[in-house]
C-alpha cells in the first residue's frame, strides 16, 4: 500500500533529503525581521529628519513629540472614545454590507430574476465613487451614526456582492452531486455546499471591502464632523494642530493594520481545508 | 433509531435496475454538433447482482451511470428500479465518482458522517459506522485530514468508505479503484467482493480493466466504442467464492482472455471506425 503513506503535511516524514520544518520557519523570520527594520528606518528618519531641522517641525512634528501626544490623549480618554467610534461605525457598516452582499449575490447567482434586476444597478454603482451619495443620505437619515454607518455599509455592497456572485455561479458540479446522492435537497445545497465551496472568493470581497470601509469610515466623519478619528484630525487641523493631525494618521494606521490582520486570520482558520492553507 | 431501520429497509428491498432503449447524445445547443454518446442501450441489473460495464474510454459508461444515478436527465428510453423510473439523484443509488467527488472543506471523516447524517443514522451509530469504514479502506489515522492533503489514492478510498457506509441498495462505482497502486486495489477488490457478498446490494461497477471485472463480477457487459452500445453481455461462470487464489486458476485465466479478445476487437473496431 505503498500510497498509504503519502499524507502531504501529515506524514512527519517529509520527502527525505528536503530541507526540514525550521529552515522554512528561519526564512520567514528573516521576511518579518526585514520587514520591521525597514519601518523602525523609516519611524527613525522621521525623528531625526524633523528633529534636526531637515524639516519644519510644523509641518512634520518629530514622532516622539506625536506619541507623546498620543499616550496623553490616550490617558485622558480622547483616543479611546474615537477608536471605538469609529471601529464601531467601520465594523457595522462593513457587516451590514457583507450580510446584504453575500445574500444578494448568491440570489443573483441562483435567480435568473434577482440577477436581471441587480446586475444593471451594480454595474452601474461599481464604479461609481460611493462617497457621492453622502448628501442623499445626510438628507434621508441624520447628521450622526446612522447616515455614516449606511454609507459604509453602501461602499462595502459592491465588492462583497460581486465577488459573492463571481464565486457562487461558477460551482464545481461533483461536490452538488454528491450532496444530492446523500439526498440532499435544494434547499440544504445553500448551507451545506454552496457557501463553503463559495467562501474563498466570499473571503477575498470582504478583505477587498475592509479597507473600503475603514476609508468611507474616515472620509465621512472628516466631512461631518464630530468625534471619530477623522472627525478630530479635521479639528485639529482647522486650529493648525499639525501633532494632532499626525497622531490621527498614527491612529488610522494602527487600526487599520489590526483589522485587516484579523481578517487574515479569520480567512486562515475558516479555509483551513484549502490548499492556499498548507503551503 | 427509526430513520435508520427505514434505511435499512430499502437496501433490503428489491433493487434491480432495467435500462430499456436507452440513447443520450451531447450538444447540440445552440445549434453546436451533436454526438451521440450511448446507442439505445438495453440492460437488467438483476437484484443483488455485481454488474461490471467494460468498454474503451470514451464509451459512454460514466454516462451510462450517471443516468441511472439521476444526475443527467434521460432523453430517450427508461431507466427504472423498484421504485420507479429514474428522475433524479436519490439515496437508494449511491455512486463513488470517478474523480472522487469528496467535500474539500470536510475533512475524511466530516465526509463520511454527512452522508450518514443524510440517511437518517443517530449520533452513536453515525459515528460508529464513519470510524468502522474508515479502517475498512485503511485510513484509519486520517479521520481529520482534509482531501487536499491527501493523495489521490488516498482520495478515493475516502470516497469509497463515504458512499459505502450508508449500506445503499444500488452501488454505483464509477472506476473506483482508477487511482490505486496495484497491491491496494488487489486488497480493495477483495473488500468489496466480501462486502457484496455479505450485505446483498446490487452493483454497476465500470472498468476498462479485464482482470478487475472477472474476479469482481456476474456478469459483465461489453461496451463498443463511440456511440457507446451494449455489444456482448456475458455471465462470468467462476466459483461464488473468490480470494486471491482464484487468479491463478485456470479457468480465471482461460475465461479473462476470451473477455479480452472480445475488449479488443471493440478497440480494434474504434481505431479502424476513427480512419
Ligand atoms: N458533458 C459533456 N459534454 C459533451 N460531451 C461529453 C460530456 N461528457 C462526456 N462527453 C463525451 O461523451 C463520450 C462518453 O463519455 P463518458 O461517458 O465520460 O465515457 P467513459 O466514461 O466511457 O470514458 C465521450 O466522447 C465524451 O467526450
Ligand atoms: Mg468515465
Amino acid at each position: 500500500m505503498s500510497d498509504m503513506a503519502q499524507a502531504r503535511p501529515l506524514a512527519d516524514a517529509v520527502k527525505p533529503g528536503a530541507p526540514r520544518q525550521p529552515w522554512t520557519i528561519s526564512a520567514k523570520l528573516v521576511d518579518t525581521a526585514v520587514q520591521v527594520a525597514v519601518i523602525l528606518a523609516l519611524a527613525a528618519a522621521w525623528e531625526f529628519g524633523a528633529r534636526y531641522g531637515a524639516i519644519n517641525p510644523f509641518l512634520l512634528p518629530p514622532l516622539s513629540v506625536v506619541l507623546e501626544r498620543l499616550w496623553s490623549d490616550l490617558i485622558s480618554g480622547v483616543v479611546p472614545v474615537d477608536l471605538g467610534l469609529t471601529l464601531y461605525r467601520a465594523l457595522t457598516g462593513f457587516l451590514i454590507g457583507a450580510a446584504l452582499g453575500i445574500t444578494i449575490g448568491i440570489l443573483m447567482a441562483r435567480s435568473a430574476l434577482v440577477r436581471w434586476f441587480f446586475d444593471p444597478l451594480i454595474s452601474i454603482g461599481f464604479p461609481m465613487p460611493k462617497i457621492a451619495f453622502l448628501p442623499i443620505f445626510i438628507l434621508w437619515f441624520d447628521i450622526y451614526d446612522t447616515s455614516k454607518i449606511i454609507m459604509v455599509a453602501f461602499s462595502c455592497f459592491y465588492p462583497i456582492v460581486s465577488a459573492t456572485y463571481a464565486g457562487t455561479s461558477g460551482l464545481d458540479k461533483w461536490p452538488i452531486w454528491s450532496a444530492r446522492s446523500f439526498g440532499a435537497r435544494e434547499r440544504d445545497l445553500l448551507w451545506e455546499v454552496y457557501l463553503p465551496m463559495a467562501m474563498p472568493q466570499i473571503l477575498t470581497g470582504l478583505q477587498v471591502a475592509l479597507p473600503v470601509g475603514m476609508i468611507t469610515t474616515i472620509v465621512t466623519e472628516m466631512l461631518m464632523g464630530g468625534r471619530g478619528i477623522g472627525g478630530t484630525m479635521i479639528t485639529a487641523g482647522r486650529f493648525a494642530d499639525s501633532v494632532g493631525v499626525f497622531a490621527g494618521i498614527l491612529e488610522i494606521i494602527i487600526l487599520g493594520f489590526v483589522v485587516v490582520k484579523g481578517l487574515e486570520m479569520i480567512r486562515r482558520r475558516l479555509l483551513v481545508w484549502h490548499p492556499e492553507s498548507q503551503r | 433509531m427509526m430513520m435508520a431501520a427505514k434505511a435499512h429497509h430499502i437496501a433490503q428491498a428489491a433493487s434491480s435496475i432495467s435500462i430499456h432503449d436507452v440513447s443520450h447524445s451531447y450538444g447540440g445547443r445552440g445549434g453546436g454538433q451533436v454526438m451521440l454518446a450511448l446507442d439505445r442501450i438495453n440492460l437488467d441489473v438483476g437484484d443483488c447482482e455485481f454488474h461490471c460495464l467494460l468498454g474503451p474510454s470514451g464509451c459512454g459508461k460514466s454516462t451510462l451511470l450517471y443516468l441511472i444515478g439521476g444526475f443527467i436527465p434521460v432523453q430517450a428510453g427508461v431507466i427504472a428500479t423498484a421504485k420507479g423510473p429514474v428522475s433524479g439523484p436519490g439515496p437508494d443509488r449511491s455512486i463513488v465518482f470517478q474523480n472522487f467527488a469528496l467535500f474539500p472543506w470536510k475533512t475524511v471523516k466530516d465526509n463520511v458522517l454527512y452522508g450518514l447524517k443524510k440517511a437518517g443514522f443517530d449520533a452513536g451509530e453515525r459515528e460508529k459506522r464513519a470510524q468502522d469504514y474508515i479502517d475498512l479502506v485503511h485510513l484509519t489515522g486520517f479521520e481529520n485530514a482534509y482531501p487536499s492533503q491527501l493523495s489521490g489514492g488516498m482520495q478515493q478510498r475516502a470516497a469509497i468508505a463515504r458512499t459505502l457506509a450508508v449500506d445503499p441498495g444500488i452501488l454505483l462505482m464509477d472506476e473506483p479503484f482508477g487511482a490505486l497502486d496495484a497491491q491496494t486495489r488487489r486488497v480493495m477488490q477483495e473488500e468489496l467482493r466480501a462486502i457484496w457478498r455479505r450485505s446483498r446490494k446490487t452493483v454497476v461497477f465500470v472498468t476498462h480493466d479485464v482482470h478487475e471485472a472477472v474476479f469482481l463480477a456476474d456478469r459483465i457487459s461489453i461496451m463498443s466504442a463511440r456511440p457507446g452500445r451494449i455489444e456482448h453481455v456475458i455471465d462470468v461462470d467462476l466459483p461464488k467464492d473468490r480470494g486471491e487464489e482464484i487468479l491463478e486458476d485456470p479457468r480465471f485465466i482461460q475465461f479473462s482472455e476470451r473477455i479480452w479478445r472480445l475488449v479488443r476487437e471493440q478497440a480494434v473496431a474504434a481505431t479502424r471506425g476513427a480512419h
